[in-house]
């Protein structure tokens, strides 16, 4: 085989190529990929729109938390200020020295706990104002202590008039001062919270959004797909509607021809035209003939048709190849002898038995010899081989033609149904399209391959690849697509 | 001569179950001299922390719970905390500082107010916590609890120049008493 010859497997030889394919390829899976992609979209832009909603509702739960927490804490600091100053001012309605005390020891629990709660709000304070604030507090409370004390040093002193006057100068201004403080702390967590409320308020909008940019988006990409299904299979309907007025087309001319012939040869007849016996047996010679290539003609369709329903069962059994050959010759020696080809046959000795269908392997064979025959130009050369190459547990059965060749761009659609190459039908070669197609299904149904190698005008190799019988067992095969 | 006899007798027969008694007693029967002063236990005077004293003697302590001395040196008032009158502390302070009984200390304070002499009569309170916490909130107060009742939250004085811990502290409460 010359360097730049073209070789085809018919595992692909059988795909279509170039946009053809690609439409080919969406006609069988695009309701498939479609409907993935819009899935996977959909599915990417739900979970992105979940994961804000998610987010949005922690910080909902965050805000609210946060709010309960700091209103609490608010709360509590409060009652506590207010238990302070409540427990000094008790001490002042008594003369009980130890409910003085116990007076004081309140009011001291009570400033620590304030003191606690001041201290804990810095911690936790973030933006520069609460700082501010809690700064002042903190200032504020310690002042307001220092009088605290000296009207609880008055009291329990014996001293009520200058406890009174103590807490009405200083006591009374440095509580009101703490108790503001207390209330813009307050306010500073209701606007907080008013901020976070429109934080999750917006997070909320941005998700409505995004849901119905998702809904929106799906219906698109649904549309899309809808619209592209209907295209990839308008366009498959539209080319099979195409092969079928090719094939009907084809096959109008195949049956013309012959028909003319056997028209005009029986108008002759007929009309008197035909004398003697040596001109009546030609003509009827010329009638048969024709009468038996529309025969095959016919036969070939109805095999074709049969294997691709899958109706066509075959029985598998170990064949000798050698036999398979000889039927092959003979059914074509007549078109051989016709068409004045030269044919050589190269059978190994000793050729393993293989499990085939054997009418099916002579149809196979057979297609491919009249095929070589067709296109053998003006060489009139063909060669039959059979072989098992050494270390493979296949047998190759070759056509070999030094023919036309076969155009590169060509060769991966010889094994398309009623597909005739332009530069074939340009030099009037009939044909129906039918005999590589229908010997490559056969092939596969029977567990082999079929594969081409060719070069433009110098000629083409047709190889059939079938598994050596391991055992002599029976089997079925159903030819199919 | 033999009324003696009798009466010596009968001295004997009464005092001999006290002394079985006595003698039965586990506790009393094993209380050395040693064990007897370790049980008693210090009185510690106290002032609040901010009072910048550090010591005074035993008279100086007289004239302050007698209300001779009214203000502190930094001319804050002083007010005197008692305890409750029964309270063994109470008790200390009466024999060993004022060196009177509480009929005596009673009237004492009674005609110094009447006379004008003292201007606040003693605060009264009923236990040591109450004392010690009196002591905390008032600057000006003076008081007393045992040694074992001292916290930080009060400043304990010596007494002629020594704190209860310290051998030969003049202030005790008496350890009968204690019990």
């Amino acid at each position: 085989m010359s360097h730049n010859r073209n070789f085809v497997s018919t595992k692909a030889a059988g795909a279509p190529h170039g946009t053809h394919a690609i439409w080919h390829a969406l006609s069988r899976y695009s309701s498939l990929l479609l409907m993935l992609l819009v899935c996977g979209v959909s599915a990417g832009l739900g979970l992105f729109v979940m994961r804000d909603s998610r987010i949005a509702d922690a910080e909902t739960q965050k805000m609210y938390e946060g709010s309960v927490l700091g209103f609490r804490r608010i709360g509590e600091l409060q009652y506590e200020a207010q238990e302070t100053r409540r427990s000094t001012l008790y001490a002042l309605t008594t003369n009980d020295s130890n409910l003085q005390v116990e007076y004081a020891d309140q009011s001291r629990r009570a400033d620590r706990q304030v003191s606690d709660g001041i201290s804990e709000y810095l911690k936790h304070a973030r933006i520069p104002r609460e700082v501010e604030v809690g700064k002042r507090l903190r200032d504020d409370w310690s002042a307001y202590l220092k009088i605290r004390d000296e009207v609880l040093a008055s009291i329990l002193e014996g001293s009520t008039r200058e406890a009174v006057e103590l807490d009405i100068t200083g006591g009374v201004p440095s509580f009101d001062r703490v108790r503001q403080d207390l209330e813009v702390i307050k306010r500073l967590y209701d606007e907080q919270a008013a901020h976070q409320l429109a934080i999750v308020d917006e997070s909320s909008r941005r998700s409505v959004t995004r849901l119905i940019a998702v809904i929106t988006l799906t219906v698109l990409f649904a549309s899309v797909s809808i619209w592209a299904i209907q295209r990839s299979r308008m366009i498959v309907a539209m080319q099979l509607a195409r092969l079928q007025m090719d094939f009907v087309a084809s096959i109008s001319h195949e049956l013309r021809t012959p028909l003319s012939v056997i028209r005009s040869a029986a108008e002759n007849i007929t009309d008197g035209v035909i004398e003697g016996t040596e001109q009546l047996t030609r003509y009827g010679g010329m009638i048969r003939s024709q009468t038996r290539q529309i025969t095959e003609l016919v036969n070939q369709i109805l095999l074709f048709a049969s294997t691709r329903d899958g109706r066509n069962r075959y029985v598998l059994r170990p064949v000798q190849v050698p036999q398979i050959i000889e039927i092959v010759l003979e059914n074509t020696s007549e078109l051989v002898q016709e068409e004045g080809i030269v044919l050589e046959t190269r059978i190994d000795s000793g050729l393993p038995n293989v499990v085939v269908d054997a009418s099916a392997l002579a149809q196979c064979l057979q297609n491919l010899l009249i095929n070589a025959i067709k296109y053998s130009g003006n060489n009139k050369w063909i060669a039959i081989s059979a072989s098992v190459p050494h270390g493979q547990d296949e047998i190759l059965i070759s056509v070999k033609d030094s023919g036309i060749g076969i155009a590169s761009s060509e060769l991966k659609r010889i094994f398309e149904p009623f597909y005739r190459s332009p530069s074939v039908c340009a030099a009037q070669i009939h044909g129906t399209g039918l005999g590589l197609p229908l010997a490559k299904r056969i092939a596969e149904a029977m567990g082999g391959s079929l594969s081409v190698s060719s070069e433009l005008g110098r000629g083409s190799v047709f190889t059939i690849h079938l598994p050596v019988a391991k055992t002599s067992e029976v089997r079925t095969a159903v030819g199919h697509l | 001569m033999q009324r003696a006899a009798n009466v010596a007798l009968i001295w004997i027969a009464a005092g001999l179950p006290i002394l079985a008694l006595v003698i039965g007693d586990p506790r009393t029967s094993s209380f050395s001299a040693e064990e007897r002063a370790a049980s008693e236990q210090n009185l510690a005077i106290i002032v609040n922390l901010s009072n910048t004293l550090d010591g005074v003697s035993r008279d100086e302590l007289r004239r302050i719970f007698l209300g001779e001395r009214s203000h502190w040196a930094n001319g804050r008032r002083i007010t005197l905390v008692m305890m409750e009158p029964g309270r063994p502390e109470r008790k200390a302070i009466l024999r060993d500082v004022c060196q009177m009984n509480e009929t005596d200390y009673n009237n004492r304070i009674l005609h110094d107010l009447f006379t004008g002499e003292l201007f606040v009569s003693p605060k009264t309170l009923a236990s040591p916590t109450g004392v010690r916490k009196f002591v905390f909130n008032v600057p000006g107060a003076i008081g007393y609890v045992r040694a074992t009742d001292v916290d930080e939250t009060v400043k304990v004085l010596r007494v002629d120049g020594r704190l209860p811990e310290d051998k030969e502290y003049p202030l005790h409460v008496e350890a009968r008493a204690v019990k």
